[in-house]
């Protein structure tokens, strides 16, 4: 059953760490990062911690307390949640100063992420947006998968069954996501790995789209060639469930 | 340069099965359950199927070591059961009362296995367990269920995993599971839940998909007996897989001890559609008491079919066959591997033998292998046991063997680095 506080783990570790990459795949992004010097905290009461740096156009996530020159609150995972879905405001407990920052372009950053996660139709005629549309949903997947995996408890059970090791998620001609398992503990991470024990791949940026947002079922996909699964397939197997929990988190 | 396999007809039907069935193939049987990897090297879907062979839509011709998954254990379209069939078909198969043949047929099972002292029928494997657990549970008045971590027992949704589509978590809150050969760990589970475990389930030994198949270990089974016995919890074996294949008697028979309730499916009948539950005479009230059935649960062809079965299977001395035919097609994949300093590790009983290439821990040579095998006309799974069956001929293991030797040799050439030296 959806859970709050998964959903708010979600949303700020698999949704909001889209920011890290939205520079190298939106212009508008860069521009609105370029020369940006603070780091944003995020504190929700009884739901994650992390924090958001801004440093000269890299933009990094992180779990946990920074240095921040700007926490924003929330009363419950609820709370965040609902900030997410623009139905609510965070409570800012520091940084007052720079409430420019966060009402001008902050929001400006988090409104094109969100273009790009609900693309209409017309925005997905443009290749260029297609593309970046297909790899932060690809992104906010298996980044929430993971969130999933180690926090949810019908989401843990599906994680102790995954066999150590990586699953190495990849779309041809695009970018590349590890699936790091160990001990029943997932971690994600951007990139190719050199020996993964279970490749799942998909054909293109095409076939990733049409699965990734439910408009093609995986089985017909590996059937097809659209994907590829090999390798060690109870790692994927016992990740797929964790995977279909995620569109229901993220709907 | 060698012709290998193309599989265009069964690529352009599976195009129009997916528009009006889900995933094209659904169960088992679909090209992602069964691990085809790639998908492009094998077939979707077999014309016909004659003896250890099979012929996919293209008419490329298989020597099959799957066997429909177990169910042809004498040969494909077997004259003695298929004319069995045809004379009982030409007398009556769904009619409103059942057939003298499921007298006859629960004689014979009374009579082959040794525990029996009854028989129950049903259609498949999974019928037959969840029918099992349901007498085990009506027998004791207790609800919960010791199971193997990893076995097998079907689809109804106690056998299923946290987290697979459908099933809820009030439908596996009764399952306690326990590693398999650790008797001591079923002891701690019996100790923890006395007076509430109603069954014990497993399979004769481990035959898990995806890993080393393992016997069980010396006193194993001698052990879950005792504690069965001291706790008053039901010991059901699941010899849908293993049944016939290893012993007429039963594959506990076989390791030597005596389970309450035994499930029979996939060997029972040579494909025809029935499975079967025998009991000790304890249980016969309570399996009287669970209600039980199916649209074609009397069915007399597949009851006649299976008598005939049965009967070629004894003829044949069945088990003792294919455990003999398993072990010359084993020793020879191994010694073609060996040649290309691959390490094939064989395990379980060779009449349903799992193979795995051990020169990576990821399967994907093993996956290769089966890709290659399947290109010349072997088919292989790179998951699940294989099936051995009555009909195999020495020529059919001597075409294998070539084959393997071959794709082997393609397996060697793809992973140079992963050999041994």
């Amino acid at each position: 059953m959806k859970n709050a506080l998964i959903l708010a783990r979600c949303n700020l570790f698999g949704v909001m760490r889209n920011l890290e990459v939205l520079g190298s795949l939106d212009q508008g992004f860069q521009d609105l990062a370029r020369r940006r010097e603070m780091t944003v905290q995020f504190i929700v009461k009884g739901g994650p911690l992390g924090h958001l740096s801004f440093n000269g156009g890299t933009v990094v996530m992180k779990e946990g307390r920074g240095r921040s020159r700007i926490i924003l609150s929330f009363t419950s995972p609820d709370h965040f949640n609902r900030m997410v879905e623009g139905k609510a405001n965070p409570l800012p407990l520091k940084g007052f100063t720079r409430l420019k920052f966060l009402t001008g372009p902050f929001t400006e950053m988090t409104g094109l992420l969100e273009k790009y996660l609900r693309p209409d139709e017309e925005a997905l005629k443009d290749p260029v947006k297609f593309k970046a549309s297909t790899i932060l949903t690809a992104y906010t997947a298996f980044f929430s998968l993971v969130e999933i995996a180690n926090h949810d408890p019908v989401g843990r059970a599906c994680a102790r069954a995954i066999p150590d090791g990586t699953i190495q998620i990849g779309i041809n001609g695009g970018p590349g996501i590890q699936i790091h398992a160990q001990g029943g503990t997932l971690r994600a991470e951007r990139g190719y790995a050199a020996k993964p024990r279970a490749i799942l791949s998909f054909r293109d940026l095409t076939s990733a789209h049409a699965v990734l947002n439910g408009c093609a079922d995986t089985f017909t996909a590996l059937a097809l060639g659209d994907m590829e699964m090999r390798g060690f397939i109870p790692m994927i197997e016992h990740m797929n469930p964790i995977l279909e929990m995620v569109s229901l988190y993220l709907k | 340069m060698e012709n290998l396999y193309t599989n265009i007809k069964s690529r352009d039907l599976f195009l129009r099965a997916v528009k009006v069935l889900p995933t094209g193939i659904p169960g088992h049987l679909g090209p992602v359950q069964s691990q085809f990897i790639p998908t492009s090297a094998f077939p979707f879907y077999a014309e016909r199927a004659e003896g250890s062979h099979f012929w996919d839509l293209d008419g490329n011709r298989y020597i099959d070591y799957m066997c429909a998954y177990g169910p042809n254990v004498l040969g494909y379209n077997n004259e003695a059961v298929e004319a069995a069939a045809r004379e009982q078909a030409a007398k009556g198969n769904c009619m409103p009362l059942p057939g003298r043949i499921q007298v006859d047929l629960a004689e014979k099972l009374v009579n082959t296995i040794e525990i029996a002292d009854w028989a129950f029928f049903l259609k498949n494997g999974g019928d037959a367990t969840t029918f099992a657990l349901m007498t085990a549970r009506a027998a004791t008045g207790r609800t919960k269920v010791i199971r193997i971590e990893g076995g097998y027992h079907g689809v109804a949704p106690w056998t299923q995993g946290p987290g697979a589509a459908g099933v809820l978590e009030t439908d596996l809150k009764e399952n306690l599971m326990a590693p398999w050969n650790d008797a001591e760990a079923v002891e701690s589970l019996m100790d923890a839940h006395r007076n509430r475990v109603a069954a014990f389930i497993a399979t004769p030994y481990d035959h898990r998909i995806f890993a080393d198949n393992q016997l069980p270990a010396p006193g194993y089974w001698q052990r879950i007996r005792e504690l069965c016995d001291k706790h008053g919890v039901v010991l059901i074996i699941d010899d849908v897989r293993a049944g016939f294949r290893l012993s007429m008697k039963g594959s506990a028979h076989y390791f030597g001890f005596k389970p309450d309730l035994a499930c029979y499916c996939k060997a029972l009948a040579n494909g025809h559609n029935i499975s079967a539950v025998v009991g000790r005479e304890s249980l016969r009230s309570a399996a009287s008491r669970v209600f039980f059935t199916g649209s074609y649960w009397s069915s007399a062809v597949p009851m006649a079919a299976a008598l005939a079965c049965l009967g070629e299977l004894e003829r044949l001395k069945g088990p003792e066959l294919m455990i003999s035919l398993g072990e010359k097609v084993t020793a020879g994949l191994k010694t073609a591997a060996e040649k290309e300093g691959i390490d094939l590790v064989i395990s379980g009983v060779p009449s349903m033998f799992y193979m795995r290439i051990a020169n990576d821990d990821s399967l994907m040579m093993q996956q290769e292998f089966c890709a290659q095998c399947a290109l010349r006309g072997v088919f292989f799974v790179s998951h699940h046991n294989h099936f051995l069956n009555c009909s195999l001929t020495d020529d059919d293991i001597a075409q294998t063997l070539e084959t393997a030797a071959r794709a082997f040799k393609a397996v060697a050439e793809k992973y140079p680095e992963n050999l041994k030296k």
